[in-house]
């Protein structure tokens, strides 16, 4: 038995030596003595075609790969210049001329306006080039170039015409492209105008993108950016704190709390970008105001959803399931970190948490509570038990649905939960109207029109039923001529006061209700990273953050700094032998051992 | 036991055998294993049928999954169905894939726009390479450990070795991989983290002989976990099996003879006892292609595993049944394999 363990013993060490001498002749990489920043990712890339490219994680990567016309400001996220250096609008805010900066491509060929003409021309006649950003270019009549003068020709006037998210692409590189939805952009190194250059992308493993000595800004101040791709959240954590990675963005509460206390990692706490929201089916039609999907009646009542309203403690939410890391939603779509366009309520409006009242509502109302506690509909009997959706296999809101459960028992309305995997769920809760209650949330840019368009009448599914891209089945006469009047406004502080008459319907007329505002949640290796800016500058995002900023900004040590990685790269060659020496010592030791007991113990 | 202790003797036997019969034995082994390949092929056959049935009764619509949270015209929508071929019937999508099948094209995936089987071919090597290291580690392991412990079953070694392995065997794999990855790739307490758990190589690897040892020390992990889970299946049925020959008389008459009773293990009961072991292994083969979900996962281990569970997130249609397919077929053929292998190996199975 003695020996058995001391086999073992041996073949631990021999692995045990083997992982270290590996991890040691790794001190001695090609990256050793260049500043490299890895960033990890929990998502993979699905295409590096900015044309079809769609998850977040691709258009992060183009973000800071490409220019685009205008990005937003690092102070105050308002529209600043990027590739155009200027711009001016014709009286009736129809044409607009952009000047494009004398900057050039990294495979050093001048950037013109013809680049950008070409890149909105495609999207424009190329169904498949709009897969990514169509939208953007729907209001577009003509896109012509001439030098540096960008002309951009409008249907109507559009006031967000400085948000434009297409990233500008290379006219000579990508104009013999012909299937663009059949492209999958792998060439490298990239050409591209932005802080950095693609070099290698290695599918669901990594990408590699070095600084463009050619950006118009200057060089950023690392050498290489790398994204690493883990197939699970643990072991991006995990990667995190042994510096496998220097960075982790979008962390859960649950992750957050794994390296909050780590002295080697900075956690970064702050404001978010997204709004998590409770939609209510309240009659969900199509374009043609046909009723699709099988919602509960008695929500089509605003008495009804505002009850809810009243009925849900936001502040008890914040801290109990998402362990305080948000803020309760006071508001509507739009989070607090901007400041410009946020709305909240206040006076006689604020819905704060009140059963009492809620349960005043329905009384008035006539939903009287049966033998069992749970109120009937007042014209039949049919009861308020309404379904709650939500994804499968996402604890948190699991743990959300039985605190509305608790919540709406409190006021005689029984909610159960209905469990659907991504794909049905997008279906159900978006397309064909089957359900009552459903979880969803929303990440909003600097500019909220994208955000607003998603409870526009023409987002609703077709009369076939098919396609929209509704967050509510919203379609409200006041909200439509609200957002028809934000398009042409083009004087900014009335445009937002417009945007946040849009919030205050929302919140009013509750299509949605808005839960909580959840904290932007990142961590990064202090021991690394030296610097960093996040966007906006006074408690911004990083990873999170829409723009370049943090990326071109960061600054961090070089790699290969330990006392093995001193010593330079002579001795790999050394060490590895070195290593497979004890490897082999130690594999001849424990067949050696084991022939010697094979023989001698089985004589009893 | 009656029987003469020839037909016992596996060589023996096929010597007996050979000279008893008037055909010689391999005409009939060959005509065993046409009828076995036809049975396969004729699994393979059904396989295809019912993969493409399969995988159009699973829920969510793959092009409106496609245009999650993005505002997509119906005419949008209708081009990505034409692109995808899903705009013609069924009947008519039914016989394009059955076509293209047998021409070994699996298609396009959606969400990679590449075909399945390049996409296949780039993630076979790292499957085989670490799903095969881990199978020849938990075999010989298995195989080893279940010999001893079945030789003097009831031995503190054989209580030791069976319960551990038993343990390992009911641990959820996915807990277990965290474990190790916490243990040994993050550290504990005095245990440092020396292994990595991401991926098949560093992001900077090095290049010679660097990068052998960098691509071991990335296996390490995701094989032990393999393993770990596994080895379990290979000790029992070595064991029992083992337990089971122990009691024949063939054994006791190679012990009266006076050999060693290493010799009596080592030429005479083992290799009787491997038979069902070898059964075993070769099922196990057949899996080996599928690779290993859930560790793939854990690890990111770029491998046919780790493509199966994007393409189902997604979910990437052509890529699902390209995958699929693939795993079942391998599985198909390696039990054939078995099955043909068994007859030749055991004298007992060809006189039945």
């Amino acid at each position: 038995m003695r020996k058995w363990f001391a086999r073992l013993a041996a073949l631990g060490v021999a692995l045990l030596v083997a992982g270290q001498g590996a991890t040691a002749a790794l001190a001695q990489d090609p990256a050793a003595g260049k500043k490299i920043v890895r960033v990890g990712a929990t998502q993979s890339m699905d295409s590096m075609n900015p044309f079809i490219a769609v998850r977040l994680v691709s258009t992060s990567i183009h973000r800071w790969m490409y220019g685009y016309l205008t990005v937003p400001d690092s102070k105050t996220l308002q529209p600043s210049p990027d590739l155009a250096e200027s711009w001016t609008t014709s009286e009736d805010g129809l044409t607009w001329t952009f000047k494009i900066r004398a900057a050039k491509w990294s495979d050093g060929k001048p950037v013109t306006a013809d680049d950008a003409a070409w890149t909105f021309n495609k999207m424009m006649t190329d169904e498949a080039a709009k897969t990514a950003n169509g939208p953007a270019v729907e209001n577009f009549e003509s896109v012509t170039a001439s030098g540096q003068d960008l002309t951009i020709k409008l249907k109507s006037p559009q006031a967000s015409m400085l948000e434009n998210p297409v990233p500008i692409m290379p006219k000579h590189v990508w104009e013999s492209v012909t299937d663009m939805a059949n492209y999958d952009a792998e060439k490298y190194p990239s050409v591209s105008s932005g802080p950095y250059i693609a070099v290698e992308h290695k599918k669901d493993q990594y990408v590699k993108l070095q600084a463009n000595p050619n950006y118009w800004r200057g060089k950023p101040k690392i050498d290489e950016l790398q994204v690493v791709f883990y197939d699970n959240p643990q072991a991006a954590i995990a990667g995190l704190k042994t510096g496998d990675i220097d960075l982790l963005g979008r962390m859960t509460p649950q992750e957050f709390e794994a390296i909050q206390n780590d002295p080697n990692i900075e956690a970064w706490n702050t404001q978010g970008r997204r709004a998590s929201y409770l939609q209510i089916n309240h009659g969900a039609t199509t374009t043609d105001d046909k009723s699709v999907g099988d919602g509960h009646p008695a929500l089509k009542d605003l008495k009804v959803r505002q009850a809810l309203h009243y009925a849900i403690d936001k502040q008890k939410l914040v801290d109990e399931v998402q362990n305080g890391l948000a803020k309760p939603a006071d508001g509507s779509i739009v989070p607090p970190i901007y400041k410009e366009f946020f709305w909240e309520a206040g006076g006689e409006e604020k819905v704060s948490y009140d059963p009492a009242k809620a349960n005043k509502i329905l009384d008035d109302a006539g939903y009287k509570k049966g033998a069992d506690g749970v109120r009937t509909m007042p014209d039949g009997d049919r009861k308020l038990e309404f379904r709650f959706t939500i994804h499968t296999e996402t604890p948190i809101e699991d743990k959300l649905a039985e605190y509305l459960t608790a919540f709406f028992k409190e006021i005689g309305i029984t909610l159960t939960t209905v469990k659907l995997e991504s794909s049905k769920f997008t279906e159900e809760t978006g397309v064909t109207g089957n359900f009552d209650i459903a979880i969803s949330g929303w990440s909003v840019n600097p500019d909220p029109e994208e955000v607003m368009a998603t409870h526009l009448c023409s987002r609703r599914p077709a009369p076939n039923g098919e396609g929209g891209g509704t967050e509510s089945f919203f379609c409200d006469d006041t909200f439509e001529q609200l957002y028809k009047d934000q398009l042409k406004e083009l004087d900014r502080t009335k445009r937002v006061d417009l945007l946040k008459q849009m919030q205050e319907r929302l919140y009013t007329q509750a299509p949605i209700i808005a839960i909580y505002y959840t904290n932007d949640l990142e961590g990064y290796r202090k021991d690394k990273i030296t610097s960093i800016t996040p966007i906006p500058e006074d408690k911004g995002l990083l990873y999170g953050g829409s723009g370049y900023w943090p990326f071109y900004t960061v600054d961090a040590k070089a790699t290969g700094g330990s006392a093995t990685g001193a010593e330079g790269g002579s001795n790999t060659g050394l060490i590895a032998g070195v290593v497979g020496g004890v490897v082999v010592i130690g594999l001849a030791a424990f067949f050696l051992t084991r022939r010697r007991k094979a023989v001698a113990d089985e004589r009893e | 036991m009656t029987t003469p202790l020839e037909t016992t003797e596996p060589a023996a036997a096929q010597a007996a055998a050979g000279a008893g019969d008037e055909r010689p034995a391999w005409r009939g082994t060959l005509r065993y294993a046409l009828a076995k390949a036809g049975g396969a092929l004729f699994s393979i056959a059904m396989v295809i049928v019912g993969t493409f049935f399969l995988f159009r009764l699973l829920p969510g619509d793959p092009v409106r999954n496609m245009a999650q949270g993005r505002n997509m015209t119906p005419a949008q929508l209708d081009l990505e169905r034409h692109r995808l071929g899903l705009d013609k019937s069924l009947i008519q999508q039914f016989f394009d894939f059955v076509g293209d099948t047998l021409r070994l094209d699996l298609g396009m995936s959606y969400e990679y726009k590449r075909p399945v089987l390049d996409l296949i071919g780039e993630r076979l090597g790292p499957t085989l390479l670490l799903a095969g290291t881990g199978l020849v580690i938990a075999v010989s392991l298995g195989i080893w450990q279940g010999t001893r412990a079945g030789w003097r079953h009831g031995s503190r070694f054989d209580r030791f070795s069976t319960a551990t392995s038993l343990l390992l065997w009911s641990v959820p794999t996915f807990w277990l991989g965290l474990l190790l990855m916490m243990v040994f790739g993050v550290g504990v307490g005095p245990i440092p983290g020396i292994f990595p758990f991401r991926g098949i190589e560093s992001v900077d690897a090095p290049d010679g002989f660097a990068y052998v040892l960098d691509v071991a020390s990335h296996m390490v992990l995701p094989c032990l976990t393999l393993v770990a889970v596994v080895y379990a299946q290979y000790l029992l049925v070595m064991r029992s099996s083992l337990v089971e020959e122990i009691s024949q008389d063939y054994v006791t008459v190679a012990r009266a003879k006076g050999l060693r009773d290493d010799e009596v293990r080592r030429r005479h009961a083992v290799p009787n006892a491997l038979l069902p072991t070898v059964t075993l292994v070769f099922m196990r083969i057949g899996f080996v292609v599928g690779g290993a979900v859930t560790v793939e996962t854990i690890y990111t281990w770029p491998g046919l595993g780790q493509l199966f569970y994007e393409a189902v997130s997604v979910p990437d249609f052509t890529l699902m049944q390209g995958t699929f397919m693939l795993i079942t077929v391998a599985v198909i053929v390696m039990n054939t394999l078995a099955d043909v292998a068994y007859h030749i190996l055991d004298p007992r199975v060809r006189s039945a």
